[in-house]
């Protein structure tokens, strides 16, 4: 019987070679050094390219950007930019609208993200069936996703008009209003409209990736589930639902990251208003910038960053023994 | 070797894409031959407006064969802020439209290039009118030449006001609220007045506001008057502000708490409301409308207040030229051609604007249908009174933000007209007293 070595041995590497080409076998000091400078400079000649862009275009920017929320930066006056230190944060946290604005914020991903995610589960469970032109209603089903946020917005604006609104028009006929509601006139159904302009827009994106994350659990499993006599709602929450755990978390994770981030419905439906009172953290920051108040706009960014890096990292570790589970 | 060449290779590569960047950001605009190109990104933009401007530019490049002009057209509610980044950057804008909203900022960043000695001597000047001229050298130097104003006149549909017992249009802002409460609800998705709640809502009501303390308002800044404070805190104000939220109250579509332009247009332009408070440039879109014929409606001088004036808020915009810009006289050819008689008359005809060249509202356009009002108002200055609002101010877009949102909060009734004024008048009369500009 042959006993393999414990250790292997490593294998002379081409870039291990001494200038001379020959491997470096027993020349100690000269060999390592030359090993290394050499590794060390086609790495650095591979990374560079990659860490330049990245910190050029990426790192760049987002350093810049945070160290104007220090600063008095304002279209009035955008040569003199003197260090304020933590005022620009203060003026926000003391804003009469600040309260409001968060709320609407923790409305606004909390009352968007559950339908999506549930209709967007019913979506996906309905189109894993097989049936005549399934491929032309998942494009029909995928299709929003497509379209512009700004543009939905400025859409969905119309048909929540309360004199010319399709939405009126239909509720309406169908005798569940005697009269137009004025949608975006007021701030609770402002805010009720914006939502379900975002929960229409968003559902596709949670069907497509459960979608994909259904066809990837075996048909075997259904069918042990089968044989053991499960029902529908059995297998669903204790064979599917499991086995795509990970998924779901990640996908609601991006998700709220990207709701927070989303301004584009509300900037179009109605700016803010009324009265400020749809406004979220990121409509904010918008109206801030166009008022030319860039620090402030700016510390708002960073507030956002803070919150969602707080969030990703509870969440995260809320979601690991689900992770191990599965594993 | 292999190494050797391998980093020669690598070498190569990143010097031809250093090269190739290089070559893209070239943007000296100078091209073979001698050929000069000039970058002009314009603001208040519409497809109708920038065929009718890149037509005239067609001429100019025919008139001035070694140069060319690329125009950007940025969708309006972006167009200025892409316009700052562009400056802010330093590159790719040599022409670029500046309006009385931006100019404050623009110029005090020194972004924008004084064309002042350019100007000097520019025979054009002779043809233009005192006003246009007036605007033209505002802000302490030539930041842009008016390309044409825009004036506020009323909107009004002639058969709903003959239907109410109306003979006349209104004239003041209490004969708007009788005609257009008694227009309200006569007739299915009928409304009296398209009340502008939503963005830019604030315009409506300091019209109002101006109209009510006419007698006193500061002809060079309409915001405040003659003793000094600003026209908020005068008690004439109140009166005016109750007046025309009784517009929204008596008169108005309930939803129009949100209405911004689009909305108050649309009202108008498909039959349902009655009265519209708007900028000339909305002839063109009401002449195109289906719902209505050119008979039903035309315009009326802007409502005056209760001793019979109102002030008349002349916006303007204009064409300037980039500091950074490595093009100036090319680009001074360029805003002198642009702002010559014809060219000027063919842009503010094509544009529903009123003309910056003398004598130009004597053409028969200007004598007939919804051009008439500007003529009647024109022919009485002491009544229809032309003063300047202070739109050049650095924190006028901040100011439209808080005026507008003060505005929804008392029509939804979470803050008193009073409240309303009295924020207002510290608001201006704090930036006022802090100096800044």
């Amino acid at each position: 019987m042959v006993q393999k070595p414990l250790v292997r041995r490593r294998r002379p590497s081409s870039l291990a070679a001494s200038s001379d080409g020959v491997p470096g076998e027993g020349s100690g000091v000269s060999r390592r050094r030359t090993f290394t400078a050499r590794r060390g400079f086609i790495i650095l000649a591979f990374f560079l390219p990659a860490a330049l862009f990245v910190g050029v275009f990426t790192y760049y920017p987002i350093v810049s950007g945070a160290q104007m929320a220090f600063r008095r930066w304002q279209l009035s006056n955008l040569i003199d930019n003197p260090w304020v230190g933590f005022h620009n944060f203060v003026t926000i946290f003391t804003d009469p609208s600040f309260g409001t604005i968060a709320l609407n914020t923790v409305i606004w991903v909390v009352a968007s993200l559950v339908p999506q995610f549930i209709i967007g589960f019913a979506l996906a469970l309905w189109l894993r069936r097989r049936f005549r032109f399934r491929g032309l209603y998942q494009a029909l089903v995928f299709f929003p996703w497509a379209i512009s946020g700004f543009l939905i917005g400025i859409l969905f604006r119309w048909m929540f008009n309360g004199e010319f609104g399709v939405i009126n028009d239909i509720l309406i006929k169908v005798g569940l209003i005697d009269k137009g509601i004025p949608w975006l006139a007021d701030p609770t159904t402002a805010m009720v409209a914006v939502i379900v302009a975002n929960v229409w827009y968003g559902v596709t994106f949670f069907a497509i990736i459960i979608l994909a994350a259904l066809q990837s659990v075996p048909e075997e499993l259904f069918e042990a589930a089968a044989l053991d006599g499960a029902s529908r709602t059995r297998t669903l929450f204790a064979v599917t639902v499991p086995y795509i755990a990970t998924t779901l978390a990640l996908t609601v994770l991006l998700r709220v990251i990207w709701i927070l981030n989303f301004p584009d419905i509300i900037w179009a439906m109605t700016g803010g208003g009324p009265a400020n009172q749809t406004h979220i953290v990121t409509t904010w920051m918008i109206t801030m910038t166009q008022n030319g108040n860039y620090g402030i706009a700016s510390a708002l960014g960073l507030i956002i960053v803070a919150i969602l890096m707080v969030f990703s990292a509870f969440y995260l570790l809320a979601i690991r023994p689900n992770k191990r589970q599965i594993g | 070797m292999k190494f050797t060449r391998k980093v020669a290779a690598g070498v190569g590569v990143a010097l031809a894409c250093v090269t190739v960047l290089a070559g893209c950001s070239d943007d000296s605009g100078s091209g073979s031959g001698g050929t000069v190109t000039l970058q002009m990104v314009e603001s208040l933009t519409n497809p109708a407006r920038t065929t009718l401007l890149k037509s005239i530019l067609s001429d100019f490049e025919k008139a001035h064969p070694t140069i060319k002009v690329e125009l950007v057209s940025p969708p309006t509610d972006q167009a200025d802020n892409k316009i700052q980044q562009m400056l802010q950057a330093g590159s790719g804008i040599d022409v670029l439209e500046v309006r009385d909203l931006t100019v404050g900022p623009f110029s005090t960043n020194k972004w924008l290039y004084d064309m002042t000695a350019d100007m000097k001597d520019w025979a054009g000047w002779a043809d233009f009118t005192d006003n246009a001229k007036a605007v033209s050298t505002t802000s302490g130097g030539t930041y842009f030449i008016s390309s044409g104003f825009y004036g506020i006149s009323l909107f009004y549909r002639k058969d709903l006001i003959q239907k109410a017992g109306f003979s006349e249009p209104p004239d003041s802002w209490d004969d708007l609220l009788t005609q257009a409460t008694k227009i309200q609800g006569s007739a299915p998705n009928t409304y009296g007045y398209a009340f502008r709640g939503g963005k830019n809502g604030y315009t409506n009501i300091t019209l109002a506001i101006e109209a009510y303390t006419a007698d006193d308002i500061d002809l060079s800044n309409a915001y405040r008057l003659k003793n000094g404070s600003s026209m908020f805190a005068d008690p004439r104000a109140l009166a005016a502000t109750k007046a025309y939220l009784n517009l929204f109250t008596n008169a108005s579509p309930p939803s129009a708490v949100a209405w911004g332009y689009p909305e108050m247009v649309e009202g108008f332009s498909n039959g349902s409301v009655a009265f519209l408070l708007q900028d000339p440039e909305v002839i063109a879109t009401l002449a195109q409308s289906t719902a209505i014929t050119k008979e039903q409606w035309t315009t009326a001088p802007m409502p005056v207040g209760p001793t019979g004036k109102s002030i008349q808020p002349i916006a303007t915009g204009g064409w300037g030229i980039a500091a950074a810009s490595t093009h100036k006289p090319e680009a001074v050819k360029l805003i002198q051609y642009l702002s010559s008689a014809d060219a000027s008359l063919k842009f503010t005809q094509g544009n529903s604007m009123v003309p910056v060249i003398r004598g130009a509202d004597k053409g028969d356009l200007y004598k007939t249908g919804p051009w008439q009002s500007y003529l009647t108002m024109n022919a009485a200055p002491t009544k229809y009174i032309s003063a300047s609002q202070p739109r050049g101010v650095s924190w006028w877009t901040d100011w439209g933000t808080k005026a507008d949102a003060d505005i929804q909060s008392v029509l939804i009734n979470k803050m008193t007209p009073e409240q309303l004024l009295a924020g207002w008048d510290k608001y201006w009369t704090d930036k006022w007293a802090s100096g800044a500009k």
